[in-house]
């Protein structure tokens, strides 16, 4: 009975649920500007040409862009420090090389944001990075005691890479933050 | 004495339908829009900035999120507006990319432990009692804010905006029974807290 009374109220609450809401700040500005900077893409017309070109336009744009990427990224980040800990054959270097190379790019990456400080951003921001540190801390101690668990080694990468992430998310200059 | 032809072409013609006119008023705003015309883009914003925002918020139970993400929607709007055409109601066709905009959204910003460890279970009751943005809205609101984020995001797409389980089974990558028992549990502690 008494579940028979909530489900009725929960549908009658379900009922009157408005189908809008008004934002507290006005959110036209910023789209404003965001647009102004662009201009709305063209529709796709599919002519019989279109239909052959394009797709190899496509695979030609993904090769290039995969290659561009690779090229760019790859070496920096994760392929040198590996290389040069994997010639020692030691686990443990290449635990101490990834932390090395994520702090390295951490810190150009900070300094190419103009060296922002962490303590400026919200708690829960702040919060978010404390947690990710620390799991790094945490898995690198899980890595003295088992240095060649694939499966730490993946994670802490994880937890760098995120760090990173989160950190471009942040301080890259995007629409939003206008 | 009006003419008997024009007589027979006023009975004949259909009444003046005000919801036709409307359409018609907005495929013509929508037709400006898709040439650049930002004016008309305005018009738009206008018209369904609080349908959108109110998804968002309903979807990401969070005030500044949700204002972020409704930016989001209509940045990408303007940029993606020539790919409407028409063979659907322009409403339906902006809450499904409004949709997919804050799904990707919380795929994106989804916390790394949560990830990692599935903490996705814990209710944002158990985070945060009271909620600082929550001036206005209605009960049923707060307490689908309450909800286990899979939970809600079920409740949400099942309940209010009206999507099968099979819909909302593949725009959040699950099975349609674990979509069904979502709903339940969103449903069961909903319930439980409209009692209280």
């Amino acid at each position: 009975m008494n579940k028979l009374v909530s489900e009725q109220a929960l549908q009658k609450a379900l009922a009157k649920l408005p189908d809008e809401m008004t934002p507290q700040r006005d959110l036209w500005a910023g789209i404003e500007r965001a647009i102004e900077v662009k201009t709305p893409d063209k529709p796709a017309h599919v002519t019989p040409e279109n239909k052959v070109f394009m797709p190899t336009v496509w695979a030609a744009s993904l090769v290039i862009a995969v290659l561009v990427t690779w090229l760019s990224f790859s070496p920096q980040f994760s392929e040198q420090p590996l290389d040069l800990a994997q010639q020692n054959n030691s686990p443990l270097t290449l635990v101490t090389a990834m932390q090395e190379n994520f702090k390295q790019t951490k810190q150009s990456m900070l300094i190419s944001f103009g060296q922002p400080k962490i303590s400026a951003l919200p708690k829960e921001i702040q919060q978010e990075l404390i947690n990710l540190s620390s799991a790094q801390t945490t898995i690198e101690k899980a890595l003295n005691e088992d240095p060649s668990n694939n499966d730490l080694l993946n994670l802490l990468r994880w937890t760098q890479r995120e760090e990173l992430d989160l950190l471009s998310q942040l301080y890259s200059p995007k629409w939003q933050s206008i | 004495m009006d003419d008997p032809k024009v007589i027979y072409i006023k009975n004949c013609a259909e009444p003046p339908n005000a919801i036709a006119q409307a359409l018609e008023d907005e495929r013509v705003i929508i037709s400006r829009a898709q040439q650049g015309d930002q004016q008309a883009f305005y018009q738009l914003y206008q018209q369904y900035h609080r349908k959108v925002y109110a998804i968002c918020w309903r979807m990401l139970a969070d005030k500044d999120s949700a204002e972020d993400v409704c930016q989001e929607v209509f940045v990408q709007l303007w940029q993606k507006i020539a790919n409407f055409r028409g063979e659907s109601k322009f409403s339906t066709w902006l809450h499904s990319v409004t949709n997919n905009i804050v799904l990707g959204h919380l795929r994106r910003h989804k916390n790394w432990l949560q990830r990692i460890f599935s903490l996705e279970d814990q209710t944002m009751a158990d985070i945060a009692v009271e909620m600082p943005d929550s001036v206005g809205l209605t009960e049923l609101d707060k307490h689908i804010a309450r909800l286990p984020e899979r939970a809600r995001l079920v409740f949400v797409l099942f309940a209010v905006e009206g999507y099968r389980h099979e819909e909302i089974a593949n725009m959040l990558g699950m099975a349609v029974g674990t979509s069904k028992a979502q709903y339940h549990r969103a449903r069961n502690l909903l319930m439980e807290w409209i009692e209280i």
